[in-house]
């Protein structure tokens, strides 16, 4: 049995354009990495990859049916003498954000995570009413610990200061941090909500750093629906 | 033949620029707009040899069942498109041999053979086509892509999810097969299927996987209503 190196990944090549981003991320040896299910396009044959529950039975129970995420997740191990690389891509076209975490919490869109160091941990919490008739459903997914982390995107991905209020569609909300409290709003009268379909929109309050992403995966399914069967 | 990218890796098209008496031979729906005296026909196979059968197996590896030929009789431009937002790569091939995957095809000089590939069984558990394209002869290609395009130079073992396959070299082989090391893990993995290729030479593969883009997406459209 080799020992694991877990210090950060350190070595990553950011490739594309933010309308299309890869990660070329280069493992040193006895180096892993945890990375979701589907997000690998390529990589050097002598990587092992090892698929194991993910978080333990319970939270891996609760991260794929209400987080969005995989029951099982993989991890890239680098048994080998010499660096080894792996693309990293995401399902959708867009953005890939890289960020550490120290020891703060961090929730994210739910499916959205491609992949962290070992020191970061991920689990379903409880979100509350408001985000589910909002749309993101029951629970969220919430990072915490110290390491990095990766996430994609749809599209770009802006990052606003809040102080305040700050209202949002739930497609596009990115990452939000726990400072910010999350209520309902309608996006106009009761009327014209639900004419424009915006419908209910999420109301973000406190102080803090936010991430939105310039498109949704709802809302190029409402523009697909009306087309198909004429 | 001079081909010309414009506007990627997001959203390229193909500017192919023939002199008189040069065809393009391209897949049914690439065609965008052209200038000058171009005839064009339409086959389900290319120049001597196939015929309805090559048609219908064209469909099996994904793409369309028609190709069109694009004769100049003087200078002129034809200029192609793809369905995804991605990439277009052109090669040239010299004798040498090039395996395209799944609808990656787009167009290729007269030159060029384009036959259908058999990739036996295997293949239809990869997800993939049954059949994969394999040009040779002398002359360009035109292959698009779902995101931008990188090229690996494999010299031993590399593995690459089906789904993010372009096109490769035909030295190289290759296996289907599982990225974890038991069948169990591999199933559980969702990694799905990889292509594990062995030997020298070159592999293009794409940044984006287009299945994975559907699966997102098909939970949210809705079935047709009566």
């Amino acid at each position: 049995m080799m020992e694991i190196n877990t210090s950060p990944v350190t070595q990553i090549e950011r490739l594309g354009t933010e309308s299309f981003r890869l990660l070329k991320v280069l493992l040193a040896p006895g180096q892993k990495l945890i990375v979701e299910p589907g997000a690998m396009a390529s990589m050097e044959a002598q990587l092992q990859v090892e698929t194991l529950i993910n978080q333990g039975f319970f939270q891996a129970t609760l991260l794929k049916f209400l987080g969005g995420e995989s029951f099982f997740i993989n991890y890239f191990l680098n048994p080998d003498q010499k660096p080894r690389h792996v693309f990293l891509s995401q399902s959708t076209p867009g953005e890939i954000i890289e960020r550490d975490l120290k020891e703060e919490k961090l929730y994210v869109q739910p499916g959205a995570l491609i992949a962290r160091t070992s020191q970061v941990q991920v689990q379903v919490v409880w979100a509350g009413i408001a985000s589910w008739i909002g749309g993101e459903g029951l629970f969220r997914l919430e990072l915490s610990g110290s390491g990095r982390i990766w996430y994609g995107c749809y599209g770009a991905m802006i990052e606003k200061e809040v102080l305040g209020d700050y209202i949002v569609d739930s497609g596009h909300l990115l990452s939000y941090p726990p400072e910010m409290k999350l209520s309902l709003k309608l996006a106009g009268s009761l009327f014209s909500s639900l004419l424009t379909r915006e419908g209910i929109v999420l109301k973000l309050s406190g102080h803090g750093k936010i991430q939105l992403q310039t498109r949704s995966i709802k809302g190029l399914a409402q523009w697909l629906n009306p087309r198909f069967w004429g | 033949m001079e081909i010309e990218k414009k506007y990627g890796p997001a959203a390229t098209i193909a500017i192919c620029k023939l002199n008189a008496g040069e065809t393009l031979v391209a897949e049914g729906g690439a065609f965008m707009a052209m200038q000058g005296p171009v005839d064009v026909t339409t086959t389900t196979r290319q120049k001597g040899g196939g015929g309805i059968i090559k048609g219908l197996k064209r469909i099996f590896s994904g793409e369309s069942f028609f190709l069109n030929h694009f004769t100049a009789k003087n200078i002129s431009e034809v200029w192609l498109g793809t369905p995804l937002p991605g990439d277009i790569m052109v090669h040239e091939l010299q004798g040498d041999r090039l395996v395209i995957a799944g609808g990656g095809f787009v167009a290729c000089e007269s030159n060029v053979q384009i036959d259908l590939q058999w990739q036996g069984l295997k293949s239809i558990f990869s997800g993939e086509g049954i059949f994969w394209i394999k040009a040779s002869g002398q002359g360009k290609v035109i292959i698009n892509s779902f995101g931008f395009i990188y090229p690996i130079d494999v010299d031993g073992e590399y593995i690459v999810d089906t789904g993010h396959i372009v096109a490769f070299e035909e030295t190289l082989n290759f296996e289907i097969s599982k990225a974890s090391k038991s069948w169990i893990d591999a199933f559980l993995s969702g990694e799905g299927f990889i292509c594990r290729f062995k030997g020298k030479g070159r592999v293009w593969c794409q940044s984006h996987n287009p299945k994975s883009y559907g699966q997102e997406l098909t939970p949210h459209l809705k079935p047709k209503q009566k």
